[in-house]
């Protein structure tokens, strides 16, 4: 074992430690005054109340697919043994790093609003540390599960050490898929579950009845103060694991496969060397937290500077040091490697700021989208969808180009089937890149639900108005930051899913090295035959011959329809959770009116209205409606699988990931773009509150509610659950398929 | 349980009942459950200073008592026709401005005091009749112009408010109105050019009635109600006091999404 492995566990402990050191200083704080402690309980308690459900799902899908992989693996024989428990654990610790985020952030609101009571700037450090715990747990809790299981494979899995390395990275990534299926339905349901919440909220408590944001005589608003906190804190926590590990173990499989002739030792260093960058990465944004500090009566510019002071230092010091760490590491195309990563790192950096031009009511877009609220909903609408398109362009060039660059700085500029795998790597290496300081951008993002809560709880407690204007301040600076953070989270979703791409021609290998183990030839769709027992001429294989002898060419009616498919999963999906949002909603609305209507004492703030039943509807609407793209996304790999076989996989995916990333990064800024043409027009343009402009931008910001925190997010898992399931059933669909 | 007298604007009627004047702005806006939504804008009323005869108020004692299960009666009507008129100045003791989900800001009189003001004014008259108009008149001049008995039309008393321009109050062919709430925005350009163009008039309509609640984050200045005899000032407090003693009832005032 190489001594560079050891920084992973040990960067792991240490993010841990700084993480449970933040929560500790955290929970030292005050909550404030009696009312403000009993808002904050009744938001955990709601909160608790639905991850307990979710995970009572989450568990039994989990446990049958356990069961499943225990029967290809032991029954079948057409699956790696360990796969089973890989699955389980990946499952397990995104679940883990999203609780522990979310009862973080349960517990910070409150002390938020108390610590703005003093000043900006301890209300800024309590609520960014607070966030700081879930980027932290992220990253710790994923080098820490990539840890245990390279250690555990590289010790206990006895096979052919010529496969060695390559076998035991693709097993690692089917842990990815274990958390996959739980950062989908954590995404997906706290995505419905908080979007239910909100458009009830507003619908009928600040539409119908007139009552203002956050006001405790709202029979929703606690649920929308819950929903904040599993949708976008506990939602995003599993969704930004899955995709941290999902990176790594994706650029070390590759990098097993590129210097598969190079020798075991470099072959190794390949293999950690992502999970290397991942440890510093991880070390420099416990730095980075310490840089984040701002000066009482600071400006919007003033918070963002000092973010973007621990942000940028980070991203700074990780190419600085991945350089000499490289250098250190004696990496072959050292140079290379770490252009790439800088590629990645800038690429994340272009595709947030595009976030932020085409979301942030300070730019043209968005301001547009507030003027054609002039005229009404229908051109609101028209100008959103428009912007939300246009908007696309910039990160699919950013990826298009990043890629391109990290593909030629890994191959050393050479285009050839010999350096493809090289060239492959290098852009595993751009995705490690760009969530490399993963620790400190997702504090950021996991900040916006903290100080969006820390809000709503100064409005119900009646703090003074210097109080709500700090936590104003501090809730319109995540509104932009989270803009960023969902950049960076879609752009490296791309990136890693081209990466599973070449991931899954290696699991099918591994697939047909079974066949032949077990005594029988491999006939390849072409014709091509391998005898029984030919691993080595197996191994020779490269990818381009992979290709021809699957006949994964666009001419392949195989490849065609199963792009076809792909592309229509993604709008399918998207359709099922928008849908799901609107009837969960729905229920929400008529449970508010009938509140009011049944109740008396609500609106003169004589009785506390029935909190807890708004929680249990939006929890159970999210349990129920999460089931069915859920299922969409698990049984299209199988389906397609073992109808079409390895070409109709790998256009199932081509499918999804390209019409996803695109129809994700719409529904992404085109949601955002109409939430801050609001905001802006409540800030006194336009008419201001009240105005008709203001009513058509609310009918805007509410159409984008589902596209921005429901099914933009969730497509980005659909299209990394199916890679990572494609992954992981490789063995079963080169055994078993009809065409 | 004493009884009050309210007078209130929307639409005008005298109300006899036994709620304080937070809770009955709270039931006059959303009634008995969540079921109706409107703002409201009602006087308190002294009814020892009213006039011999102006009103029949022999029933309300037998009318406007508790119900059987000893809740408080909400609403006795007493009149609701030509109310204002029969109500002299002296006689309204407080205004009450309750926002459409029923949070409550009681304004009281003052003396009237002549400010420094543009040459523009827009007005929202609330009763007896709510057209929305433009003046060159300061509130003081409008009142004795709208109540002055020579005029052909006239009214004896009224209530309105006055409400911003922005920066149509000294530019209105130019300037900026793109943030002003109020509908057809060109139109009340037009209408300011037209008054600014002169001719001797100094009003002009804008709206012939209200057609919506008023933004109440819009009046500039306060309620007045005036007649023949003077005018009495009801004034908003200023943004630092309404963010800090009245905070609930602002930030209700500016969510309000407008009936």
């Amino acid at each position: 074992m190489p001594v560079w492995f050891w920084l992973v566990p040990i960067a792991s402990v240490m993010a841990l430690g700084a993480a449970y050191y933040f929560f500790s200083v955290m929970m030292k704080e005050s909550e404030g005054t009696e009312t403000m402690a009993r808002i904050a309980l009744h938001v955990r308690n709601g909160a608790l109340a639905y991850l307990k459900q979710q995970y009572k799902i989450v568990g039994i899908v989990l446990g049958s697919l356990t069961v499943l992989f225990c029967f290809l693996a032991y029954g079948l024989h057409v699956q790696n043994p360990w796969v089973p428990f890989a699955f389980l654990t990946g499952g397990l610790f995104s679940g883990l790093a999203g609780f522990i985020g979310m009862r973080t952030a349960t517990y910070a609101s409150a002390r938020t609003a108390n610590a703005a009571r003093e000043s900006l700037n301890k209300g800024l450090g309590v609520a960014f540390r607070s966030g700081a715990v879930m980027g932290l747990t992220v990253v710790g809790l994923g080098l820490l599960d990539i840890s245990i299981w390279f250690f555990v494979l590289t010790q206990f899995y006895d096979i052919d050490e010529a496969q060695h390395v390559v076998v035991i990275t693709t097993t690692m990534l089917t842990f990815g898929m274990g958390a996959a299926v739980q950062s989908l339905f954590a995404r997906v349901g706290g995505g419905i579950f908080t979007k239910a919440a909100d458009v009830g909220a507003d619908l009928v408590g600040k539409i119908e009845a007139g009552i203002p944001e956050d006001d405790p005589r709202n029979p929703a608003t606690i649920a929308d103060n819950v929903g904040d906190n599993v949708g976008d804190v506990a939602g995003m926590g599993a969704d930004l694991y899955e995709s941290y590990v999902g990176v790594i173990l994706a650029s070390a499989a590759l990098g097993a496969a590129a210097y598969y002739s190079s020798g075991t030792d470099v072959q190794i260093l390949a293999v950690i060397a992502p999970m290397v960058i991942g440890a510093i990465g991880a070390l420099l944004s416990i730095v980075g937290v310490f840089f984040v500090r701002t000066k009482e009566g600071a400006t919007q510019k003033d918070l963002l500077g000092s973010l973007g002071r621990g942000v940028n230092g980070a991203a700074v010091l990780i190419a600085v040091l991945s350089l000499g760490v490289l250098w250190l590491m004696d990496m072959p195309n050292m140079w290379g490697l770490w252009l790439a990563l800088m590629i990645g790192l800038l690429t994340g950096i272009a595709i947030g700021q595009a976030a932020e031009y085409f979301t942030s009511e300070s730019y043209k877009p968005t301001k547009t989208i507030a003027a054609a609220s002039k005229t009404g909903p229908a051109t609101v609408i028209i100008a959103g969808v428009g912007s939300g398109m246009l908007s696309v362009a910039v990160p699919v060039i950013a990826v298009v180009l990043g890629t391109t660059l990290a593909y030629y700085f890994g191959s050393g500029f050479v285009y050839s089937t010999d350096t493809m795998n090289l060239g492959l790597y290098g852009i595993g290496m751009a995705a490690v890149g760009m969530l490399s300081t993963l620790g400190i951008t997702l504090a950021t993002d996991a900040y916006g639900p903290i100080a969006d809560n820390a809000g709503g709880n100064a409005e119900m407690a009646g703090l003074p108005p210097e109080v709500r204007q700090r936590t104003d301040a501090l809730d319109s600076l995540g509104n932009t930051t989270a803009a960023t953070g969902k950049g960076f989270a879609i752009g490296s979703a791309a990136l890693t899913g081209m990466a599973l791409l070449a991931s899954y021609i290696e699991e099918v290998k591994i697939g047909i090295s079974h066949v032949l183990e077990r005594g029988s030839d491999f006939v390849f769709p072409d014709g091509t035959t391998l005898a029984a027992g030919a691993i080595d001429e197996l191994q020779s294989l490269d990818l381009m011959q992979m290709m021809t002898y699957f006949e994964v060419v666009l001419i392949n009616p195989k490849v065609i329809v199963s792009m076809f498919t792909g592309a229509m999963l993604a709008f399918a999906f998207s359709g099922i959770t928008m849908n799901a949002v609107g009837r969960a909603a729905g229920q929400m609305v008529d449970e508010v009116r009938r509140q009011f209507r049944e109740i008396p004492g609500i609106m003169s703030g004589e009785t506390d209205p029935d909190y807890a039943r708004c929680v249990h509807i939006s929890t159970k609407a999210a349990q129920r409606e999460m089931m069915m793209p859920a299922i969409l996304a698990l049984a299209a790999p199988v389906i397609v699988g073992l109808i079409f076989g390895v070409p109709g996989v790998l256009g199932l995916l081509i499918g999804a990931m390209v019409a996803g990333f695109s129809l994700s990064m719409f529904q992404a800024n085109a949601g955002g773009a109409w939430d801050n043409a609001k905001k802006y027009i409540e800030q006194g343009n336009h008419g201001g509150k009240g105005s008709e402009a203001h009513k058509a931008a609310v009918i805007g910001d509410t159409v984008g509610d589902p596209f921005k925190d429901t099914s933009g997010p969730g497509l980005n898992i659909l299209v990394k659950l199916m890679s990572m399931e494609s992954i992981v059933i490789a063995g079963v669909t080169v055994a078993v398929h009809l065409v | 349980m004493t009884t009050n007298f309210y007078l209130s604007l929307i639409p005008e009627a005298l109300i006899a009942s036994m709620l304080t004047p937070e809770e009955f702005g709270l039931y006059y806006a959303i009634g008995n459950a969540k079921r109706s939504r409107g703002q409201a804008v009602f006087f308190s009323i002294d009814t020892d200073r009213l006039p011999e005869g102006a009103f029949d108020l022999s029933t309300v004692a037998e009318r406007c008592v508790p119900h059987g299960d000893g809740a408080p009666k909400r609403s006795v009507y007493i009149a609701i026709y030509r109310v204002l008129e029969r109500i002299p100045r002296e006689a309204i003791t407080a205004l009450h401005l309750a926002t459409d989900d029923g949070r409550v800001l009681t304004l009281e009189p003052t003396e009237y005091a002549p400010g420094a003001t543009g040459w523009s004014h827009l007005y929202q008259e609330f009763c007896p009749v709510s057209p929305r108009v433009v003046s060159t008149l300061d509130p003081a001049g409008f009142t004795r112009f709208i109540t002055d008995q020579e005029q052909p039309v006239h009214v004896p008393r009224i209530v309105f408010a006055e409400l911003t321009l922005g920066a149509l109050a000294q530019n209105p062919a130019a300037g900026a109105a793109d943030d002003l709430p109020y509908p057809n925005v060109g139109h009340l350009r037009d209408c300011l050019i037209e008054l600014a163009d002169g001719g001797g008039k100094p009003t002009k309509t804008v709206l012939r009635q209200m057609t919506q609640e008023v933004l109440f984050r819009t009046v500039s200045g306060g309620f007045y109600v005036g007649d023949s005899t003077g005018i009495t000032t009801f004034a908003l407090p200023t943004l630092d006091a309404l963010e800090r003693e009245h905070y609930a009832w602002w930030r209700s005032a500016q969510s309000t999404f407008g009936q």
